[in-house]
């Protein structure tokens, strides 16, 4: 008997309140009516297992699925995810890094801020990472039952029965045309490190000695004021490469209009870059004649900036004419 | 193989069960009931599939129920509604039709072998 009651317990214990008593008069006496009319204990071991483990048999009684998210809502579940964790994951490091940049005090040393973002940008993307993760899963999860529908398609991203008029709204795109998510990563990644290098030139760029503790620091290439008079400029173009990486993501392929912002953009960038470098106060007196001297060669940083000019201006348009030829790219 | 073999069965039964057990309920059974008359036909059904698929089967409407407590163990019978022996009865066409489509190409198959 006592077996029994506690096969019968297991069972509806895992089961809504309101079904519980019904179930349990009807199992008592199935049970009841599967055994003989003199029963011992083997008796009852053996009914209970022709029933099986009460856990399954209560999960054919409920109407809730054994999973968390079904194959009605996987598809979807799993786009959204890959869609929306690396943005997610860029959004937060951009955060993290510029948060750090215009922070910055000048006091602390350039190794411990780089070696402070990484560690804080690292951090930032796992949390955010188990964040989104979590929500998107619990909102799918309570999706799943509360969504009545017993319908058993699965569901695409546009949220409906699939019909073959859905292609049409894919863009077909040519593998020499899409734009990877390294591709924009890599992007993004070059603007913070630029940005960054930009904003503490004197402390980055210059010359630096080997001694018995590393390299030091011992002096600036450039004058920091001087660079900081662009700083209107360079936030445009800061803004201009996020939103050229953000476009990007959305289009995932290069397009015509697309190719003429990038030349844009790179004609902006390289105009800038000239105006800057040709500054003749741009560089630190004491760097040319020691530059000067080392390679003893008068007028070195002319020939340092021409060299300059003339690797930035072909890289740009190396830049410039891919984004048109695979823009061009049909098949 | 055994356990894929298995597997495939069980699927390949599971849909027919429903069938099995709607053409059984046109005069009133319990579980138990139900079980015996069941095995009497050849068909063995899990149990711990069968109840939960009595009330599934009374949620659509196609079985209702009633507890008969004159005897001494209270019984809860069931039965075919109005709305079930509709679709029972379209059900089994189908599967008439079913079983013969199955039948032919299967006869086929054993002719080719046989050649």
């Amino acid at each position: 008997m006592m077996l029994i009651d506690i096969y019968i317990q297991e069972v509806t214990r895992r089961l809504p309140e309101k079904m519980r008593s019904d179930i349990a008069l009807e199992l008592r006496s199935t049970i009841e009516d599967m055994l003989p009319g003199e029963y011992s204990e083997e008796d009852v071991k053996e009914v209970l297992n022709t029933l099986g483990n009460p856990a399954v048999l209560a999960s054919g009684y409920k109407d809730q699925p054994m999973h968390l998210i079904g194959p009605r809502y996987f598809d979807v579940y799993v786009s959204l995810l890959k869609m929306i964790l690396p943005i997610a994951a860029v959004i937060s490091l951009i955060t993290v890094i510029s948060q750090n940049v215009f922070g910055y005090s000048g006091d602390e040393a350039i190794l411990s801020i780089v070696l402070h973002i990484i560690g804080e940008g690292i951090w930032a993307t796992i949390d955010v990472g188990i964040q989104v993760f979590f929500w998107l899963t619990l909102t799918f999860v309570i999706i799943e039952r509360v969504d009545k529908n017993k319908d058993e398609q699965p569901i695409t991203l546009n949220t409906g029965k699939w019909t073959a008029d859905e292609l049409k709204n894919i863009p077909y795109i040519p593998k020499k045309k899409a734009i990877s998510k390294f591709e924009i990563f890599g992007g993004l990644m070059w603007t913070a490190i630029w940005a960054t290098v930009y904003f503490n030139a004197n402390q980055l760029v210059g010359v630096y000695h080997g001694t018995e503790n590393g390299l030091k620091f011992v002096m600036p290439a450039l004058n920091q004021e001087v660079l900081l008079q662009y700083l209107p400029i360079i936030v445009i173009i800061i803004g201009i490469e996020i939103a050229m990486s953000l476009y990007k993501l959305l289009k995932a392929q290069w397009t015509k209009r697309m190719a003429i912002f990038n030349a844009i953009h790179e004609l902006i960038v390289t105009v800038v870059f000239i105006m800057i470098i040709t500054n003749s106060k741009l560089m630190n007196q004491q760097f040319i004649s020691y530059m000067s001297d080392l390679f003893s060669k008068e007028n070195f940083n002319n020939w340092l900036i021409v060299s300059a000019i003339c690797i930035f201006i072909i890289s740009a348009a190396i830049n410039v004419y891919d984004g048109f030829k695979r823009a061009r790219v049909h098949k | 193989m055994s356990n894929l073999l298995d597997s495939l069965t069980t699927e390949l039964r599971r849909g027919t069960l429903t069938l099995a057990v709607l053409s059984q309920l046109r005069t009133p059974q319990y579980g138990y009931s139900l079980v015996q008359l069941l095995k009497e036909s050849g068909i063995t059904i899990d149990q711990s599939t069968l109840y939960p698929l009595l009330r599934r089967l009374e949620k659509q409407e196609l079985v209702s129920s009633s507890w008969d407590t004159s005897e001494s163990r209270p019984r809860k019978y069931y039965v075919l509604s109005d709305y079930g022996l509709e679709i029972f009865l379209k059900l089994k066409e189908d599967w008439m039709s079913i079983s013969k489509e199955l039948y032919t190409i299967l006869r086929e198959d054993e002719e080719n072998d046989v050649d």
